[in-house]
């Protein structure tokens, strides 16, 4: 039924079944849309440093202003220790923001709007903030979960809390992105059906929400790419500068 | 532009990036960035202590104190990472 709010989530397969072991693998909507994601991606970059010229054309200025918007969120939050990571914390906020982005167009797949994409997004950096940080500092790591200054009567409860704490993060920044997507996609298609329920007569104040919000999601759409990656930076400095 | 302006712009880029470097100070976001990050630390927390009871209590048949104590616990987490994450802000 096309006015279902929920029905532009709908997981449905392109081309053949492909099928390794028990597991389903074709390719999907989700897919289709992540690779156009990627591919666009690739694009801008790739012209927009093939050419250095000293006055940049528009491409390039898109190119240059966000790698330094990256840059400098890096340096702000992590400091220079996390330079090296910037590699990865510029795809993933790009593939993110491109994937919200495209989400935007009428008919097209919210990839982000899935708690399984975002979810293993968030699961990878976890993992590997983790893996850094025991790189880093060994079992010293562990002393995360250890606040100083707090009695040995209270200790246990804390260090429970602390982990509990550092184990909801995953959690927190998947749920985040796809609660935002996906509300905010729902939310749109419920107002577009309202304009066709009333009509010609009552439909004109629905139109007009559906545009405010329209606005309102391409702002949510790359305010969250920014917070899943300011968030990842703040992990990693938690990782690289050991405070407690 | 003669040399010692040029020196003059670049020692003040330079004591820019020292002090940026010094302080490691979290940049401040806007504040619906914020919010969006707040309530979903709170609920986060909550859902994984929760979860924690619930299988520690499938684990040792002790249904339902643990879940009861962790979901505690896990209300706990979530308002301290409010309040530690606040703080942040702050500073």
């Amino acid at each position: 039924m096309a006015a279902n709010p929920m029905h532009q989530f709908n997981v449905y397969r392109i081309g053949p079944e492909i099928k390794l072991g028990e597991i389903d693998i074709s390719f999907t909507n989700a897919s289709l849309f992540m690779v156009i994601s990627s591919i666009a991606i690739l694009i801008i970059f790739n012209v927009g440093s093939k050419k250095n010229s000293l006055i940049p054309d528009k491409i390039q200025l898109l190119a240059e202003l966000s790698y330094s918007f990256i840059s400098k969120m890096i340096s702000d939050t992590a400091g220079s220790k996390a330079k090296p990571y910037f590699s990865f914390i510029f795809s993933l906020f790009m593939f993110v923001l491109f994937c919200n982005m495209f989400g935007m167009i009428p008919y097209s797949f919210t990839v982000t709007s899935h708690i399984i994409v975002t979810f293993v997004l968030a699961a990878f950096i976890f993992l590997g903030v983790t893996v850094i940080g025991f790189i880093k500092h060994g079992l010293g790591y562990l002393k995360l979960f250890v606040p100083s200054g707090v009695p040995m009567v209270l200790l246990p409860l804390i260090v429970v809390i602390e982990i509990i704490s550092y184990l909801s993060r995953p959690i927190s920044l998947s749920v985040r992105l796809f609660a935002n997507m996906m509300a905010g996609h729902t939310m749109m298609k419920v107002f577009g059906g309202f304009v066709v329920s009333l009509g010609i007569i009552g439909g004109w104040l629905p139109l007009s929400f559906s545009v405010a919000l329209t606005g309102l999601e391409i702002l949510v759409a790359f305010l969250q790419a920014y917070v899943f990656a300011i968030l990842t930076c703040i992990y990693l400095n938690d990782a690289l500068n050991l405070h407690h | 532009m003669s040399n010692d302006q040029f020196k003059i712009r670049l020692k003040i880029a330079k004591d820019k990036i020292k002090s940026k470097n010094n302080s490691n100070k979290i940049e401040k976001k806007s504040s619906l960035g914020a919010a969006f990050k707040m309530s979903t630390e709170l609920v986060s927390a909550v859902a994984v202590g929760t979860i924690i009871g619930f299988i520690l209590d499938n684990w040792f048949g002790t249904k339902p104190w643990l879940i009861l104590i962790f979901f505690f616990v896990g209300v706990i987490a979530g308002i301290m990472n409010v309040i530690k994450s606040a703080k942040k802000m702050q500073k």
